[in-house]
């Protein structure tokens, strides 16, 4: 699925103000105001002139302006860089950048405590660095003998794994404050 | 999404559309154009233009500069410019507006009341 287009699905502009409650099966788009209950069975995109004052359930919802209120979303919940959201969430997949603001607590639902202690292990070994490993240069080209000793070098050090998703991971079930400026 | 045909023609300043599969029960208010292809319940207060599509449903009472219809309006209809039923439009209701415009094939019952000096009264 691309972004939504503009045709054939819904969007809510930013002058409109809906108060009550909201049901549908289409993508949503808000630029306006929503106020009481939203319940879909698809995406919630809340732009950035967007608020949303209200309990939300959809499949996965995008969070660029505000949202208050419980989100319950079967996929996901990605608040972005320019999203404010004060309220709990509950969704298997939540993703948090860098820039947003939210406060309420987060549910992942049943999360294998086991499982997790054993990632976070593995994780948290490489994390003093973890957005590091992308801004090395690229591996220079270097004369095979060399090639051989970084090789050596790298076993001995193992490179750390690709970093999960910011933030949320550590997250579950607890209270969380990410605030920026 | 495949099934859902395209707005007729894309209305200049229409911001607001509310698709097919949408229904919101409670109230509607806002400063813009609404086009509305689904189900609305409850009451719809604007101050630019309503225009109800063929697939869309009202069961509210609608409080606008323009409306134009051509799907299913149960409720009163107050207008400050303009109402304008198309056809194939069914609505049941009382329309109170200066100008009001009814086409070949549209259904409708209920009072039609053009004596609208706004600001003067009766």
């Amino acid at each position: 699925m691309t972004v939504a287009t503009i045709d054939g699905s819904t969007i809510i502009g930013e002058s409109i103000l809906i108060s009550g409650s909201l049901n549908g099966d289409e993508d949503l788009t808000v630029r306006g105001r929503v106020e009481g209950t939203l319940t879909l069975t698809k995406t919630l995109v809340v732009e950035p002139t967007g608020v949303v004052k209200a309990e939300v359930q959809v499949r996965n919802c995008i969070i660029s302006g505000a949202i208050v209120g419980n989100v319950t979303a079967s996929e996901s919940v990605e608040i972005t860089r320019e999203g404010r959201m004060v309220g709990d969430i509950s969704s298997p997949r939540v993703i948090i950048v860098d820039g947003a603001s939210f406060r309420g607590r987060i549910d992942m639902g049943e999360v294998d405590v086991e499982a997790e202690r054993e990632t976070r292990a593995v994780i948290s070994r490489p994390a003093p660095l973890p957005s590091r490993p992308a801004l090395r240069p690229a591996p220079r080209p270097a004369p095979v003998e060399r090639k051989v000793e970084e090789k050596t070098v790298a076993v001995a050090a193992p490179k750390p794994p690709v970093p999960p998703a910011p933030v949320a991971m550590g997250a579950v079930k607890r209270k969380v404050i990410v605030k920026r400026k | 999404m495949a099934g859902i045909e395209k707005v007729p023609a894309p209305r200049s300043g229409a911001h607001t559309v509310i698709g097919s599969s949408i229904v919101i029960d409670g109230e509607i208010s806002g400063d813009e154009d609404l086009v509305i292809q689904g189900t609305v319940k409850g009451r719809i207060s604007l101050r630019e233009s309503l225009y109800v599509e063929g697939s869309g449903v009202i069961e509210a009472d609608i409080e606008t500069a323009n409306v134009e219809v051509s799907g299913q309006v149960t409720g009163n209809i107050a207008a400050s410019d303009k109402v304008e039923l198309k056809a194939d439009c069914k609505v049941v209701g009382d329309i109170r507006a200066p100008r009001i415009l009814i086409a070949d094939g549209a259904l409708f019952k209920g009072n039609v009341d053009m004596d609208v000096k706004e600001t003067k009264g009766k």
